[in-house]
């Protein structure tokens, strides 16, 4: 149902208490600028912004390979909040090789399964914020390459 | 001759971070940390402060309000808060949930309560020490408040609308753009579901930000008179009312009232925005500049 690597992530938090769900959101934020773009990477769509659901500007930047795979990178302002953190640097993990319909079409309860249904209850809008920006750059990808598969199609 | 404060009304309230460094194991203390981000504390807190979240732990999870008073009496329990502790509260964001939750605890009638100048920017900006340990204290045995001190520092929107129509004072602490009604938020933050712009009829703009340094501290007490007492023309025997969008930054104003310049008579609507802004038949005036 999910991504391979996704659902490792997800069976993990799955069995850990609440305690330890926490450490384990810090951990991942912790890690998050491992998941900013490397020197001279190339990608397909950058979309870096500030949003109303967000205390700074988020960059989400996406390069599809030719197998069609998705990669994902992301840059955090310095007032981008913890969780938000956590949730950039466990999805460019969990979604890294899933294609971008894939990710359109993933469904959004998994989010409660890593964060726990307390965290989501308190601060709801930003738990799910990066999924959305994510979601979101996957949808422009893919309806720029139908538009161009319609071109091509189209007769000379 | 002049009347213009030369000190605050209520030094004690206020603790610089040397002082605290120096008292971190302090006997009746607690350091109490409340931000915005919920995971920053996990991410490092001063030594031997308990996190307290101004939604999970001082609001009502069912109904728009703060906890019970037996809630109360049980949060301060399990953090080994007593009566007679004095509680230091500092946060993110300039301390504006510090000042939430201070304001939260005077509610419940906790009157030994301070906040740490510049709160966790400032004192993370310093260098100092800051640990990841989540302390443990020996339970205490809070009684339960006979009653929260709603009708003192807290006002409704009924009393907002009094406060109104008497052309009573009311600050408007929000930014300039939300207080003309160009926006419903803040720039960058959530929009939670506020269907109207604009202010309340006859309250003035004084943006919180406006008595706070760059690093977070509180201004002095001459410039903060210059502010609230003479340009806005608040006095310590009028009934001032403050909000904001959701009472955190209208809780930071009115700390700076309450304890700095020692008015008698503020209190927080806490509703705020989030509730004027959606309220059937709530009067409403747009643009201005306070």
């Amino acid at each position: 149902m999910y991504p391979e690597k996704l659902q490792n992530i997800i069976d993990l938090f799955d069995h850990l208490p609440e305690v330890e769900r926490r450490e384990t959101l810090v951990s991942y934020s912790d890690s998050a600028p491992k998941q900013q773009p490397r020197p001279n990477e190339k990608f397909d769509l950058e979309d870096v912004r500030k949003d109303e659901e967000c205390a700074d500007t988020v960059g989400v930047y996406l390069q599809v390979d030719d197998e069609g795979r998705a990669h994902i990178r992301m840059t955090l302002g310095p007032e981008v909040q913890t969780l938000t953190r956590a949730m950039a640097s466990i999805l460019c993990k969990g979604l890294d090789g899933a294609t971008p319909q894939e990710i359109l079409d993933l469904p959004q309860d998994f989010v409660t399964r890593i964060v726990g249904a307390d965290l989501v209850r308190v601060r709801s809008q930003t738990t799910y914020y990066v999924l959305s920006r994510i979601k979101a750059i996957c949808k422009v990808y893919l309806d720029r390459q139908r538009a161009r598969e319609a071109e091509i199609r189209l007769p000379a | 001759m002049s009347t213009t404060p030369t000190q605050y009304a209520h030094p004690e309230a206020l603790i610089e971070a040397d002082w605290l460094e120096q008292h971190l194991n302090g006997k009746d203390i607690r350091i109490v940390e409340s931000n915005e981000d919920i995971l920053l504390y996990d991410t490092g807190h001063i030594p031997g402060a308990v996190h307290i979240d101004w939604r999970a732990d001082l609001q009502d999870p069912v109904i728009r309000d703060y906890i019970a008073p037996d809630k109360f009496a049980r949060l301060c329990t399990r953090n080994g808060i007593s009566p007679d502790t004095t509680c230091i509260f500092y946060g993110d964001k300039a301390n504006w949930w510090a000042c939430y939750a201070l304001w939260a605890f005077r509610l419940f009638g906790h009157d030994k309560v301070k906040i740490l100048n510049g709160g966790r920017d400032k004192w993370k900006a310093d260098g100092r020490k800051m640990t990841r340990e989540v302390p443990s204290y020996p339970q205490t045995n809070y009684p339960v408040p006979a009653r929260r001190m709603d009708k003192e520092i807290r006002a409704f929107a009924d009393e907002a609308l009094a406060q109104s129509a008497a052309k009573k004072p009311l600050i408007d602490v929000r930014s300039p753009g939300e207080y003309k009604g160009e926006i419903t938020h803040m720039a960058e933050y959530p929009q939670e579901g506020v269907l109207r712009g604009g202010h309340i009829p006859g309250a003035k703009s004084v943006p919180w930000k406006t008595a706070t340094n760059d690093d977070g501290t509180f201004k002095s007490a001459p410039e903060l008179a210059k502010i609230y007492l003479d340009q806005c023309g608040l006095k310590s025997d009028t009934e001032t009312v403050v909000y904001c969008r959701i009472g955190e930054r209208s809780s930071h104003t009115w700390f700076v009232l309450t304890y700095l310049l020692g008015l008698e008579n503020v209190r927080n609507y806490d509703g705020s925005w989030t509730e004027w802004g959606n309220k059937v038949g709530a009067p409403i005036e747009k643009g201005g500049g306070g």
